[in-house]
Protein backbone atom coordinates (compact mmCIF):
# COMPACT_ATOMS: atom_id res chain seq x y z
CA UNK A 1 0.00 0.00 0.00
CA UNK A 2 3.04 2.29 1.12
CA UNK A 3 3.87 1.82 -2.38
CA UNK A 4 1.12 2.16 -4.76
CA UNK A 5 0.23 5.46 -2.73
CA UNK A 6 3.13 7.14 -3.79
CA UNK A 7 1.96 9.67 -6.20
CA UNK A 8 5.30 9.60 -8.77
CA UNK A 9 4.91 5.91 -9.46
CA UNK A 10 0.57 5.92 -9.40
CA UNK A 11 1.20 8.29 -12.36
CA UNK A 12 3.92 6.03 -13.93
CA UNK A 13 1.36 2.84 -13.44
CA UNK A 14 -1.25 5.04 -15.37
CA UNK A 15 0.57 6.04 -18.40
CA UNK A 16 1.58 2.59 -19.19
CA UNK A 17 -2.05 1.28 -18.57
CA UNK A 18 -3.17 3.95 -20.86
CA UNK A 19 -0.73 3.36 -24.11
CA UNK A 20 -1.51 -0.71 -22.95
CA UNK A 21 -5.12 0.14 -23.85
CA UNK A 22 -4.33 2.44 -26.52
CA UNK A 23 -2.33 -0.35 -28.46
CA UNK A 24 -5.35 -2.62 -28.27
CA UNK A 25 -8.31 -2.46 -30.86
CA UNK A 26 -10.01 -5.12 -31.23
CA UNK A 27 -12.39 -6.43 -33.86
CA UNK A 28 -16.30 -6.91 -33.78
CA UNK A 29 -18.54 -8.34 -36.36
CA UNK A 30 -21.89 -8.46 -37.01
CA UNK A 31 -23.44 -11.36 -39.56
CA UNK A 32 -26.52 -13.29 -39.81
CA UNK A 33 -27.78 -14.95 -36.83
CA UNK A 34 -28.54 -18.03 -39.13
CA UNK A 35 -25.74 -17.81 -42.00
CA UNK A 36 -27.63 -19.21 -45.52
CA UNK A 37 -24.42 -20.48 -46.97
CA UNK A 38 -23.22 -23.88 -45.93
CA UNK A 39 -19.69 -24.81 -45.43
CA UNK A 40 -18.31 -28.11 -46.30
CA UNK A 41 -16.01 -28.52 -43.58
CA UNK A 42 -13.26 -31.22 -43.18
CA UNK A 43 -11.45 -32.87 -40.66
CA UNK A 44 -7.95 -31.77 -40.22
CA UNK A 45 -4.71 -32.85 -38.43
CA UNK A 46 -2.18 -30.35 -36.56
CA UNK A 47 1.10 -30.00 -35.89
CA UNK A 48 2.02 -27.75 -33.72
CA UNK A 49 5.72 -26.81 -32.95
CA UNK A 50 5.27 -23.19 -31.75
CA UNK A 51 2.46 -22.96 -29.02
CA UNK A 52 2.65 -19.42 -28.90
CA UNK A 53 1.64 -18.52 -32.94
CA UNK A 54 -1.15 -21.30 -32.14
CA UNK A 55 -2.49 -18.66 -29.30
CA UNK A 56 -2.01 -15.94 -31.86
CA UNK A 57 -3.37 -17.23 -34.70
CA UNK A 58 -5.57 -20.06 -34.23
CA UNK A 59 -7.59 -22.29 -36.75
CA UNK A 60 -10.91 -22.62 -35.92
CA UNK A 61 -12.08 -24.71 -39.09
CA UNK A 62 -11.02 -25.86 -42.79
CA UNK A 63 -13.90 -25.78 -45.59
CA UNK A 64 -13.63 -26.82 -49.38
CA UNK A 65 -15.47 -26.36 -52.28
CA UNK A 66 -15.28 -27.25 -56.12
CA UNK A 67 -16.48 -25.61 -59.09
CA UNK A 68 -17.59 -26.98 -62.69
CA UNK A 69 -13.47 -26.05 -63.43
CA UNK A 70 -12.71 -29.40 -61.24
CA UNK A 71 -10.24 -27.02 -59.22
CA UNK A 72 -10.74 -27.88 -55.32
CA UNK A 73 -10.79 -24.42 -53.50
CA UNK A 74 -10.15 -24.14 -49.43
CA UNK A 75 -10.69 -21.41 -47.25
CA UNK A 76 -9.02 -22.03 -43.49
CA UNK A 77 -10.62 -19.41 -40.73
CA UNK A 78 -8.12 -18.49 -38.54
CA UNK A 79 -8.83 -16.22 -35.03
CA UNK A 80 -6.54 -14.03 -33.28
CA UNK A 81 -7.29 -14.44 -29.38
CA UNK A 82 -5.27 -11.70 -28.34
CA UNK A 83 -5.83 -8.12 -28.07
CA UNK A 84 -3.35 -6.80 -30.78
CA UNK A 85 -2.03 -6.76 -33.99
CA UNK A 86 -0.79 -9.90 -34.89
CA UNK A 87 1.71 -10.56 -38.13
CA UNK A 88 2.60 -14.06 -39.66
CA UNK A 89 3.24 -15.95 -42.76
CA UNK A 90 0.90 -18.50 -44.45
CA UNK A 91 1.79 -20.95 -47.21
CA UNK A 92 -0.83 -23.24 -48.73
CA UNK A 93 0.68 -26.72 -50.26
CA UNK A 94 -0.62 -28.86 -53.33
CA UNK A 95 -0.47 -32.73 -53.61
CA UNK A 96 -1.81 -34.79 -56.45
CA UNK A 97 -3.88 -38.31 -55.99
CA UNK A 98 -0.19 -39.95 -55.58
CA UNK A 99 0.44 -37.57 -52.15
CA UNK A 100 3.01 -36.30 -54.62
CA UNK A 101 3.77 -32.17 -53.91
CA UNK A 102 2.92 -30.34 -57.12
CA UNK A 103 5.18 -27.22 -57.81
CA UNK A 104 3.51 -24.00 -58.72
CA UNK A 105 5.13 -20.69 -59.22
CA UNK A 106 3.36 -19.01 -56.34
CA UNK A 107 4.03 -21.25 -53.66
CA UNK A 108 5.22 -19.24 -51.23
CA UNK A 109 5.01 -17.59 -47.66
CA UNK A 110 2.96 -14.89 -48.05
CA UNK A 111 2.87 -12.09 -45.02
CA UNK A 112 -0.76 -11.42 -43.31
CA UNK A 113 -1.99 -8.78 -41.05
CA UNK A 114 -4.61 -10.02 -38.15
CA UNK A 115 -6.31 -7.61 -35.66
CA UNK A 116 -6.98 -8.17 -32.04
CA UNK A 117 -10.23 -10.54 -32.34
CA UNK A 118 -10.71 -10.85 -35.42
CA UNK A 119 -10.95 -13.88 -37.25
CA UNK A 120 -10.35 -13.78 -40.69
CA UNK A 121 -10.40 -16.55 -43.98
CA UNK A 122 -7.09 -17.84 -45.68
CA UNK A 123 -8.37 -19.26 -49.28
CA UNK A 124 -6.85 -20.40 -51.80
CA UNK A 125 -7.72 -22.07 -55.35
CA UNK A 126 -5.87 -26.19 -56.46
CA UNK A 127 -3.07 -25.04 -59.10
CA UNK A 128 -4.17 -27.65 -61.27
CA UNK A 129 -7.64 -30.46 -61.15
CA UNK A 130 -4.86 -33.40 -60.12
CA UNK A 131 -4.52 -31.55 -57.05
CA UNK A 132 -6.77 -33.54 -54.19
CA UNK A 133 -4.68 -32.56 -50.92
CA UNK A 134 -3.62 -29.59 -49.75
CA UNK A 135 -1.69 -28.68 -46.30
CA UNK A 136 -1.19 -24.83 -45.02
CA UNK A 137 1.86 -23.90 -43.18
CA UNK A 138 1.83 -20.95 -40.41
CA UNK A 139 4.94 -19.57 -39.60
CA UNK A 140 5.33 -16.34 -37.07
CA UNK A 141 6.99 -13.02 -38.95
CA UNK A 142 10.65 -13.53 -38.97
CA UNK A 143 11.59 -9.96 -40.07
CA UNK B 1 47.90 -15.15 -14.11
CA UNK B 2 46.30 -12.22 -14.07
CA UNK B 3 46.85 -11.51 -10.44
CA UNK B 4 50.70 -11.18 -11.44
CA UNK B 5 49.83 -8.13 -13.86
CA UNK B 6 49.35 -4.63 -12.57
CA UNK B 7 45.92 -3.18 -12.16
CA UNK B 8 47.12 -0.86 -15.49
CA UNK B 9 48.25 -3.57 -17.36
CA UNK B 10 44.75 -5.67 -16.41
CA UNK B 11 42.62 -2.59 -17.75
CA UNK B 12 45.23 -1.89 -20.87
CA UNK B 13 44.57 -6.04 -21.38
CA UNK B 14 40.76 -5.67 -21.07
CA UNK B 15 40.45 -2.74 -23.48
CA UNK B 16 42.41 -4.51 -26.13
CA UNK B 17 39.70 -7.76 -25.90
CA UNK B 18 36.86 -5.07 -25.96
CA UNK B 19 38.88 -3.61 -28.88
CA UNK B 20 39.16 -7.26 -30.34
CA UNK B 21 35.75 -8.40 -30.10
CA UNK B 22 34.41 -5.16 -31.77
CA UNK B 23 36.84 -5.19 -34.61
CA UNK B 24 35.65 -8.70 -34.99
CA UNK B 25 31.61 -7.71 -35.52
CA UNK B 26 32.60 -4.93 -37.55
CA UNK B 27 34.26 -7.03 -40.35
CA UNK B 28 32.73 -8.48 -43.85
CA UNK B 29 29.86 -11.23 -42.53
CA UNK B 30 29.78 -13.11 -46.29
CA UNK B 31 26.59 -13.70 -48.45
CA UNK B 32 23.99 -16.14 -48.01
CA UNK B 33 21.78 -17.73 -50.25
CA UNK B 34 17.99 -17.05 -48.85
CA UNK B 35 14.36 -18.80 -50.11
CA UNK B 36 13.12 -16.69 -52.69
CA UNK B 37 9.86 -18.00 -51.62
CA UNK B 38 10.42 -17.65 -48.09
CA UNK B 39 9.87 -14.78 -45.21
CA UNK B 40 13.43 -13.61 -45.15
CA UNK B 41 13.89 -11.51 -48.18
CA UNK B 42 14.34 -7.95 -47.89
CA UNK B 43 11.50 -5.77 -47.58
CA UNK B 44 12.51 -2.32 -48.50
CA UNK B 45 9.94 0.91 -49.48
CA UNK B 46 10.28 2.75 -52.79
CA UNK B 47 10.88 -0.22 -55.02
CA UNK B 48 9.04 -3.77 -55.52
CA UNK B 49 11.06 -6.22 -53.34
CA UNK B 50 10.49 -10.34 -54.22
CA UNK B 51 7.65 -10.73 -52.09
CA UNK B 52 5.69 -7.90 -53.56
CA UNK B 53 5.63 -9.79 -56.61
CA UNK B 54 5.04 -12.84 -55.03
CA UNK B 55 1.97 -11.34 -53.15
CA UNK B 56 0.33 -9.57 -56.68
CA UNK B 57 1.15 -12.93 -58.30
CA UNK B 58 -0.91 -14.98 -55.68
CA UNK B 59 -3.91 -12.83 -55.82
CA UNK B 60 -4.08 -12.24 -59.41
CA UNK B 61 -3.52 -16.37 -59.77
CA UNK B 62 -5.96 -17.45 -57.32
CA UNK B 63 -8.16 -14.75 -58.50
CA UNK B 64 -8.02 -16.49 -62.10
CA UNK B 65 -8.71 -19.72 -61.53
CA UNK B 66 -11.16 -18.86 -58.47
CA UNK B 67 -13.33 -16.58 -60.72
CA UNK B 68 -12.16 -17.59 -64.42
CA UNK B 69 -11.20 -21.19 -65.31
CA UNK B 70 -13.05 -22.61 -61.97
CA UNK B 71 -16.07 -21.11 -62.82
CA UNK B 72 -15.94 -22.35 -66.12
CA UNK B 73 -15.49 -19.53 -68.25
CA UNK B 74 -12.38 -20.45 -70.40
CA UNK B 75 -13.87 -21.07 -74.02
CA UNK B 76 -11.40 -22.64 -76.20
CA UNK B 77 -11.68 -23.33 -79.97
CA UNK B 78 -12.81 -26.66 -81.86
CA UNK B 79 -9.99 -29.63 -80.84
CA UNK B 80 -7.24 -26.70 -80.13
CA UNK B 81 -6.01 -24.73 -77.17
CA UNK B 82 -7.30 -21.64 -76.69
CA UNK B 83 -4.30 -18.75 -77.28
CA UNK B 84 -2.99 -16.26 -74.65
CA UNK B 85 -1.18 -13.48 -75.69
CA UNK B 86 0.49 -10.70 -73.41
CA UNK B 87 -0.43 -7.04 -74.06
CA UNK B 88 0.70 -4.13 -72.76
CA UNK B 89 1.39 -3.74 -69.28
CA UNK B 90 1.81 -0.35 -68.35
CA UNK B 91 4.60 0.68 -65.88
CA UNK B 92 3.92 4.44 -63.74
CA UNK B 93 6.22 3.79 -61.40
CA UNK B 94 9.04 5.32 -62.52
CA UNK B 95 11.69 2.85 -61.88
CA UNK B 96 12.82 0.15 -64.65
CA UNK B 97 10.95 -3.20 -63.79
CA UNK B 98 10.40 -6.23 -65.45
CA UNK B 99 6.32 -7.04 -65.30
CA UNK B 100 7.54 -10.36 -66.74
CA UNK B 101 8.08 -11.35 -63.01
CA UNK B 102 4.16 -11.16 -62.57
CA UNK B 103 3.37 -12.22 -66.14
CA UNK B 104 5.26 -15.19 -66.02
CA UNK B 105 3.34 -16.79 -63.22
CA UNK B 106 0.08 -16.27 -64.69
CA UNK B 107 1.22 -17.72 -67.79
CA UNK B 108 2.07 -20.41 -65.94
CA UNK B 109 -0.83 -21.11 -63.26
CA UNK B 110 -3.25 -20.61 -66.39
CA UNK B 111 -1.76 -23.60 -68.43
CA UNK B 112 -1.18 -25.46 -65.23
CA UNK B 113 -5.21 -24.62 -64.01
CA UNK B 114 -6.47 -25.23 -67.28
CA UNK B 115 -5.33 -28.33 -67.93
CA UNK B 116 -3.72 -27.12 -71.16
CA UNK B 117 -6.31 -25.76 -72.40
CA UNK B 118 -4.71 -22.25 -72.56
CA UNK B 119 -1.31 -22.02 -73.84
CA UNK B 120 0.48 -18.53 -74.56
CA UNK B 121 1.77 -16.94 -77.61
CA UNK B 122 5.67 -16.38 -77.46
CA UNK B 123 5.69 -14.53 -80.99
CA UNK B 124 2.86 -12.03 -80.65
CA UNK B 125 3.13 -9.38 -78.10
CA UNK B 126 3.28 -5.89 -77.02
CA UNK B 127 7.56 -5.22 -77.96
CA UNK B 128 7.75 -8.03 -80.45
CA UNK B 129 8.03 -12.33 -80.14
CA UNK B 130 9.45 -13.39 -77.03
CA UNK B 131 10.88 -16.29 -79.42
CA UNK B 132 12.15 -14.69 -82.38
CA UNK B 133 12.92 -17.91 -83.89
CA UNK B 134 9.43 -19.79 -83.33
CA UNK B 135 8.04 -16.59 -85.04
CA UNK B 136 10.47 -16.97 -87.97
CA UNK B 137 8.85 -20.47 -88.68
CA UNK B 138 5.48 -18.78 -87.76
CA UNK B 139 6.11 -16.11 -90.82
CA UNK B 140 7.06 -19.09 -93.19
CA UNK B 141 3.98 -21.03 -92.06
CA UNK B 142 2.35 -18.03 -93.26
CA UNK B 143 4.11 -17.75 -96.50
CA UNK B 144 3.44 -21.59 -97.34
CA UNK B 145 -0.62 -21.00 -96.75
CA UNK B 146 -0.87 -22.58 -93.26
CA UNK B 147 -2.78 -19.94 -91.12
CA UNK B 148 -1.29 -19.48 -87.48
CA UNK B 149 -3.88 -18.79 -84.87
CA UNK B 150 -4.67 -15.60 -83.79
CA UNK B 151 -4.93 -15.09 -80.00
CA UNK B 152 -8.27 -15.77 -77.85
CA UNK B 153 -7.31 -14.31 -75.25
CA UNK B 154 -5.09 -11.11 -74.29
CA UNK B 155 -3.38 -9.98 -71.05
CA UNK B 156 -2.92 -6.36 -70.14
CA UNK B 157 -2.45 -4.26 -66.70
CA UNK B 158 -1.20 -1.17 -65.14
CA UNK B 159 1.19 -0.92 -62.06
CA UNK B 160 0.43 2.32 -60.25
CA UNK B 161 2.48 3.44 -57.39
CA UNK B 162 1.14 5.65 -54.58
CA UNK B 163 3.17 7.55 -51.85
CA UNK B 164 2.26 9.38 -49.04
CA UNK B 165 4.29 10.72 -46.08
CA UNK B 166 3.29 11.59 -42.48
CA UNK B 167 5.64 13.31 -39.95
CA UNK B 168 8.53 10.67 -40.14
CA UNK B 169 6.52 7.70 -41.35
CA UNK B 170 6.31 7.45 -45.03
CA UNK B 171 4.17 5.14 -47.20
CA UNK B 172 4.57 3.34 -50.49
CA UNK B 173 1.80 1.63 -52.05
CA UNK B 174 2.33 -0.54 -55.55
CA UNK B 175 -1.18 -1.23 -57.02
CA UNK B 176 -1.94 -4.02 -59.58
CA UNK B 177 -4.11 -3.99 -61.87
CA UNK B 178 -4.79 -7.20 -64.47
CA UNK B 179 -7.21 -7.63 -67.26
CA UNK B 180 -7.89 -10.75 -69.74
CA UNK B 181 -10.03 -9.76 -72.79
CA UNK B 182 -11.20 -11.80 -74.83
CA UNK B 183 -11.01 -11.77 -78.68
CA UNK B 184 -11.95 -10.64 -81.19
CA UNK B 185 -14.92 -9.38 -79.00
CA UNK B 186 -12.62 -6.94 -77.19
CA UNK B 187 -14.42 -7.57 -73.99
CA UNK B 188 -12.41 -8.41 -70.34
CA UNK B 189 -13.49 -11.55 -69.48
CA UNK B 190 -11.49 -11.30 -66.05
CA UNK B 191 -10.26 -8.43 -63.52
CA UNK B 192 -8.71 -8.01 -60.66
CA UNK B 193 -6.71 -5.60 -58.57
CA UNK B 194 -4.32 -5.65 -55.51
CA UNK B 195 -2.16 -3.04 -53.43
CA UNK B 196 0.84 -3.29 -51.92
CA UNK B 197 1.87 -0.99 -48.96
CA UNK B 198 4.73 -0.61 -46.82
CA UNK B 199 5.56 1.73 -44.43
CA UNK B 200 9.30 3.25 -43.35
CA UNK B 201 9.61 5.22 -40.29
CA UNK B 202 12.49 7.51 -40.65
CA UNK B 203 15.07 7.36 -37.38
CA UNK B 204 15.54 11.16 -35.74
CA UNK B 205 19.06 11.33 -37.91
CA UNK B 206 18.26 9.45 -40.65
CA UNK B 207 17.81 11.32 -44.19
CA UNK B 208 15.60 9.14 -46.50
Amino acid sequence: MKNFSHPVRAYIVGVVGLFALVGCATVNTAERAQPVGRRQMVDDKRIITDAGLERRVRILGISESSGPGGLLKVQVEVHNSTRSLQRFNYKFEWFDGDGNLISTPTSAFLPREIEGKESLFLSATAPTPQAHDFRLKLLEEVR
Amino acid sequence: MLKHLTIVAQRKLGVCLCAAVVLAGCGTTGSTRVDSSGGRTLTTVGEINMQDWLIAADTMVNSLRDNFINAGKLQTPPNKPALLAISRIVNDTGRHIDSDLLVKKIRIALHQASGGKIVTSTTVGIGGPEDPIAEEEQRRARLEGLDPSRPNYTLSGKIIPQRARAGRTQEFSFVFQLSLTKNPEGFAVWEDERAITKQAKKGAITPW
